[in-house]
């Protein structure tokens, strides 16, 4: 019999009612009398599964759903139709037992009492969430230690950097630790170095515990990192299941051949590498084609035939790139 | 009460405490902004030099308006702001995703700062005790003690109905201004500014029913020494009543609200 999976979602759907009025005085005095509401659709009929222990990024441009799928399945929201099943619970009931064992991280909101020093939520979280005192202490030594926490603990929280009270946050959130890990653009608008400590102790977490983790990110980086396995949600629905390898040949299925030349092309090879894809750069001392991967082997063997070719690579089409086509088919800046 | 709920209480109190301690200056505001029994005071027992007003001399002000200061410290809570504000915000997600139920969670940081509010509202009380004929309490070890749980009530009182109007903020923008008009009504009939025995007869009737008095005048008059232990119990009574009336009601509307929470920005 196949395990029970840690998360189900069955033809799951989200609503909202948000009401809506054109700018100026005009329409603000018509709202008064007679408001407009809208209903907006912001999750549809998703259906899917993680198993215990995978590790899901949720991609798609802004307000495509993805956060709202998120909250559905922390428990914040309640569906409007369809159902969900997180470790056997309903989520929205929040139930004790179920809040105990899941964890929910969103950058841009805050579990920390904010003119405390970080040690009393902590403090808080370990009597309420009855974790074990041993347990708490050895937790907290270790994430202090990973996380370079020492000398920050103790300082009220409003005195700290966003990337401090960022891990601050992570630690007040796994200190339970939750067999199911929901994060919410953990990394966002972190610098580069910060970014990096808090994936490699997301993942670290991971290994040591076996978590279920699902993500959201705007950062590629992240997703790439810590993910095995993507969703695209795009207007609330599943458009693509499966790794990023899979995802970047949906997106760009050609493959690309680089090499290094030392002179030009002359220009009956740029007519016959025209004819095999499309050629990107073609300046010495670089030279780009894109090809279908059928076409890969003559693709080489033209390209090795150039004189003075060498380094040659074949690679996928970069993640940016695809997230950029991805996104692109929607406007920027629109909330979820 | 089981041995964990107790130390989760605890651990809740601790914390809240913790917070009033850093928002001291704060709940110092609060404590000059809700003096206005002590304005009412120096009012009432200036009209009273000449004589008695109805059962009140100056002493009877006195003691009144004091005690008058002291339960609305007691008894106050400030729930509906937090509530309006969290769930417009979303801040209200951190508190949901705890295993403890928001509402006790409201509650025990509410009752935590009331010492510290008690604290910083003492010298203030003191001065007015000083510059009076003080503060005469009910005479009997019954009657005081029958107080303890009215001002109880009372604070719960307030709790529930700041509940109830919070909530509304799940659908509505602005859900605290409706409490303005709650707190409007209170300042008339709870008998904060003239103590509610002394509207005229039929008004005072209606106004000594209505969950206002219930949440300040009643507790009061206790304290003060002028209600019989059946008038007290009646009081009590009448509290219950619209605990009961009220505590339903904001419950059905936290669970209805829960249901509408959009988590925005969050």
């Amino acid at each position: 019999m196949p395990e029970r999976p840690a998360i189900a979602l069955e033809r799951l759907g989200k609503r909202f009612r948000v009401h809506e009025r054109e700018p100026g005085l005009r329409a603000t005095l018509r709202a008064l009398v007679r408001r407009e509401w809208v209903e907006v659709e912001a999750v549809r009929e998703l259906s899917f599964t993680i198993a215990a222990g995978e590790r899901v990024g949720f991609l798609g441009p802004n307000g495509a759903g993805k956060t709202t799928t998120l909250k559905l399945l922390a428990g914040l929201l309640h569906p409007s139709t369809g159902k969900a099943e997180v470790l056997g619970f309903e989520p929205a009931a929040r139930r004790p037992e179920f809040l105990r064992r899941i964890a929910l991280v969103m950058g841009q909101k805050r579990q920390l009492s904010w003119d405390l020093p970080a040690l009393d939520s902590f403090e808080l979280n370990r009597v309420i969430f009855e974790i074990p005192k041993p347990d708490y202490t050895r937790r907290l030594a270790q994430m202090i230690e990973m996380l370079e926490l020492g000398a920050v603990v103790g300082k009220p929280v409003r005195t700290l950097s966003l990337g401090e009270r960022m891990k601050c946050e992570l630690v007040v959130a796994l200190l339970h630790g939750p067999e199911v890990l929901f994060l919410d653009e953990p990394t966002i608008g972190m610098d580069v170095s910060m970014q990096l400590a808090i994936r490699e102790f997301i993942r670290d977490y991971h290994r040591e515990r076996g978590a279920t983790l699902v993500l959201t990110s705007h950062y590629m980086d992240d997703v790439a990192a810590l993910c095995d396995r993507i969703l695209v949600i795009d207007e609330g629905q599943l458009r693509f299941d499966g790794s990023i390898a899979e995802l970047v040949r949906r997106i760009r299925p050609l493959r690309r051949v680089a090499i290094r030349l030392d002179r030009s092309l002359d220009p009956g090879a740029r007519i016959e590498l025209e004819a095999l894809g499309d050629l990107g750069v073609s300046e010495a001392p670089r030279l780009v084609l894109d090809v279908a991967p059928a076409r890969v082997p003559d693709a080489v063997a033209r390209l090795l035939a150039l004189p003075g070719a060498r380094d040659l690579e074949v690679h996928d089409a970069p993640l940016e790139e695809v997230m950029r086509e991805l996104f692109a088919r929607r406007g920027p800046g629109e909330g979820e | 009460m089981s041995s964990r709920l107790a130390a989760k209480l605890a651990a809740l109190w601790r914390l809240g405490f913790a917070e009033a301690t850093a928002y001291r200056a704060s709940v110092l505001v609060w404590v000059l902004a809700t003096s206005l029994p002590l304005i009412s005071l120096v009012l009432w027992r200036s009209i009273a030099e000449a004589g008695p007003i109805g059962d009140y001399d100056q002493g009877g002000f006195d003691s009144y308006f004091i005690a008058a200061f002291l339960v609305r410290q007691l008894s106050a809570s400030w729930v509906v702001w937090d509530l309006d504000r969290q769930i417009r915000t979303g801040e209200l997600s951190a508190l949901l995703m705890r295993p403890v139920h928001p509402v006790l969670h409201h509650a025990v940081f509410n009752l935590s700062a009331l010492p510290l509010r008690t604290l910083l509202a003492a010298p203030v009380g003191l001065a007015v005790l000083l510059a009076t004929r003080g503060i005469v309490v009910a005479d009997t070890a019954l009657l005081l003690g029958l107080a303890i749980p009215a001002i109880m009530l009372a604070w719960a009182l307030n709790f529930v109905t700041q509940l109830a109007i919070g909530c509304l903020a799940f659908w509505l923008t602005k859900a605290a201004a409706l409490y303005d008009v709650w707190l409007g009504a209170y300042i008339v009939l709870a008998g904060y500014l003239v103590p509610t025995s002394l509207f005229p007869a039929g008004l005072a009737a209606v106004a000594r029913v209505l969950p206002f008095h219930a949440a300040l005048g009643f507790p009061v008059e206790l304290l003060v020494g002028r209600l019989s232990v059946a008038e007290a119990l009646a009081g009590l009574g009448l509290q219950l009543g619209w605990l009961a009336l009220l505590g339903p009601i904001a419950a059905f509307a936290w669970r209805r609200g829960l249901r509408a929470y959009g988590a925005f920005g969050a």
